[in-house]
């Protein structure tokens, strides 16, 4: 009898010590380094928005008024039924909740979010664009998304008597492009051959003219896409919650199974070794072995971004930026090599709910699935996975981590109205939908 | 005896990853420290540094080619940027920049430096 008791009581034991350190969940264990990442973590840590020198209108509100019309006005496109909510909905955490976003046609890759994407230096899952100015031009001329050329939208912009209003207070002078021997309907560098041909008849000098206008709608884009940024989370509760010792109130905010699933998100499952920092990325480029889209060829990603934003005409170091001394340390000591092959840019971990599925091509329809592949770790298809070792995490753990990653989930700091169409009242631009 | 090792083991480790602001080179031609703009260094932040480069007696190496990589050695990566050496600001020092650690951990910046003919190579220790 009694070597049963002792069997039962050892056994007690074991669990007891084993469920204290596989499973601690009390909110004041955490460590004084650990309590560093969490604060770094925190959106409080979020500084305030950097400037953006290359974009003179950056912090200018009637440009952001500008850019919130133009962002919602489906006339922005070759079919006139595209616009920029149409992929980026404010509804779905300015993204699409599609596998691939759809325009006119089928875009190459999952839609990024645009919440708080004015803090990265990079734009796009490839970074092929240095700032959120330059991005906006590039679906605008994409056959498979917006469709245009940048002739017809400096024209729209010319003929709209609000919009050609708005643009000459904010930018000078617009000319009318109405001589069609010099400005044909449609011409551009993207697009048809017609459109192309067009494009490459015309003088340098009414290109320029042309380019202008086009870099200055991406840049009153910009200025509204600057306001859309992610606001407090249950996360950042619980953790100014730790960070005040008030250990009860934190344990009133997160669930055990929450704040496991953090322990093990800065710890064992290293995910703030790339999604670090208040919006949970460093903006770095990594090869993490996803698969490609069924039926498609490994998307190279990093590796020809590099090389199209050191192209790009409209980076910061060419002459579309408003920056007079082109100080641009990103694209100046951008790195290359093969490192870069097959890796893509770190995306937020904030605000993920409703923007299922995820990866670059929308390969993963949950975010378990995405865990199950940094659990497994594969073998990448090109270039070499970074995440070197499986996890080995269990399916309980990788719920945790889930669990917590839906405490990221916030409202955006973003005024209502900016979320919306623009109605008359709001600002002086015509209602447009 | 187990406790001895692994005192033994977290004392090597803490020396073998550590950061160190000052360094001799493989050969010991030189000894170089380093002062960042950005103090304390963070992750997700380009900035530049300014590179000492002295003999071991102390006395500055200027005119010297200076070439900076590195990474992380414990991940099997490199930098997330190409820092260049921009400018000789003389007596000794260079400016170092586009410099940017997106990871918290162990980083180690490999110098090399060149000046009539004689090639050294120096590693820069630090976490962050």
């Amino acid at each position: 009898m009694s070597k049963a008791i002792k069997m039962i009581a050892t056994i007690a034991a074991i669990l007891a010590i084993t469920w204290f350190y596989v499973n601690p969940t009390d909110a004041g264990s955490w460590t004084k380094s650990e309590l560093r990442i969490l604060e770094e973590l925190s959106i409080y840590s979020l500084p305030p928005l950097p400037p953006d020198v290359s974009n003179a209108v950056a912090q200018n509100i009637d440009a952001a008024r500008f850019g919130h019309s133009l962002f919602f006005d489906k006339r922005m496109s070759a079919n006139r039924l595209v616009s920029c909510a149409t992929c980026h909905s404010p509804e779905k955490q300015f993204s699409d909740g599609l596998p691939k976003g759809r325009g006119i046609g089928l875009s190459d890759r999952n839609t990024r979010t645009i919440v708080g994407s004015a803090y990265s230096p990079w734009q796009y899952w490839d970074g092929r664009k240095d700032s959120q100015w330059s991005q906006a031009l590039s679906p605008l001329e994409d056959p498979d998304e917006h469709g245009g050329n940048r002739m017809y939208y400096a024209r729209f912009i010319s003929e709209d008597p609000e919009y050609r209003r708005v643009y000459e207070s904010l930018f000078g002078s617009l000319s009318h492009f109405n001589d069609k021997k010099r400005f044909p309907d449609a011409a551009g560098p993207i697009g048809n051959p017609a459109v192309f041909s067009a494009w490459e008849n015309m003088t340098t000098k009414d290109r320029h003219m042309v380019n202008i206008v086009f870099a200055n709608i991406g840049k009153v884009l910009a200025a509204y896409q600057r306001l859309i940024i992610p606001g407090e989370s249950k996360f950042d509760y619980y953790v100014e919650a730790v960070l005040q010792n008030n250990n009860d109130k934190a344990e009133t905010i997160f669930t055990k199974q929450e704040i496991r699933g953090l322990r093990l998100f800065i710890n064992e499952a290293k995910c703030t070794d790339c999604h670090n920092g208040p919006l949970f990325t460093n903006n770095e480029f990594h090869n993490t072995g996803n698969l490609s889209f069924p039926g498609e060829m490994p998307d190279r990603g990093r590796i020809n971004g590099v090389r199209k934003v050191l192209a790009d005409p409209f980076n910061c170091l060419g002459p579309y930026s408003d920056d007079p001394t082109r100080n641009c340390p990103e694209l100046t000591f951008v790195r290359k090599g093969a490192e870069l092959i097959g890796a893509m840019r770190t995306p937020t971990l904030r605000n993920l709910e409703g923007t299922a599925p995820f990866g670059h091509k929308g390969q993963f329809q949950t975010l378990g699935q995405v865990l199950e592949q940094y659990n497994d770790s594969p073998l990448a298809m090109i270039g070499h996975n970074e995440v070197e070792n499986p996890l080995g995490l269990s399916t309980s753990e990788l719920e945790s981590i889930e669990a917590f990653l839906n405490t990221l989930n916030s409202p955006l700091t973003t005024s209502p109205e900016w979320l919306n169409p623009p109605r008359l009242g709001i600002s002086s631009i015509a209602v447009l939908q | 005896m187990h406790k001895v090792m692994i005192f033994l083991l977290i004392t090597m480790s803490s020396t073998i990853f550590s950061s160190e602001t000052t360094s001799i080179t493989r050969s010991g031609y030189f000894h170089i420290s380093y002062q960042s703009e950005l103090e304390p260094i963070t992750i997700n932040q380009i900035h530049n540094w300014v590179l000492h480069i002295e003999t071991p007696e102390g006395d500055p190496v200027s005119g010297a080619k200076v070439s900076v990589s590195g990474g992380m050695p414990l991940h099997n990566h490199g930098l997330p940027t190409d820092p260049k050496v921009t400018t000789d600001l003389g007596r000794g020092k260079y400016k170092l920049e586009g410099l940017r650690f997106h990871m918290r951990g162990y980083w180690e910046l490999i110098v090399i430096i060149e000046i009539q003919g004689r090639r050294d190579t120096g590693i820069v220790k630090l976490n962050i």
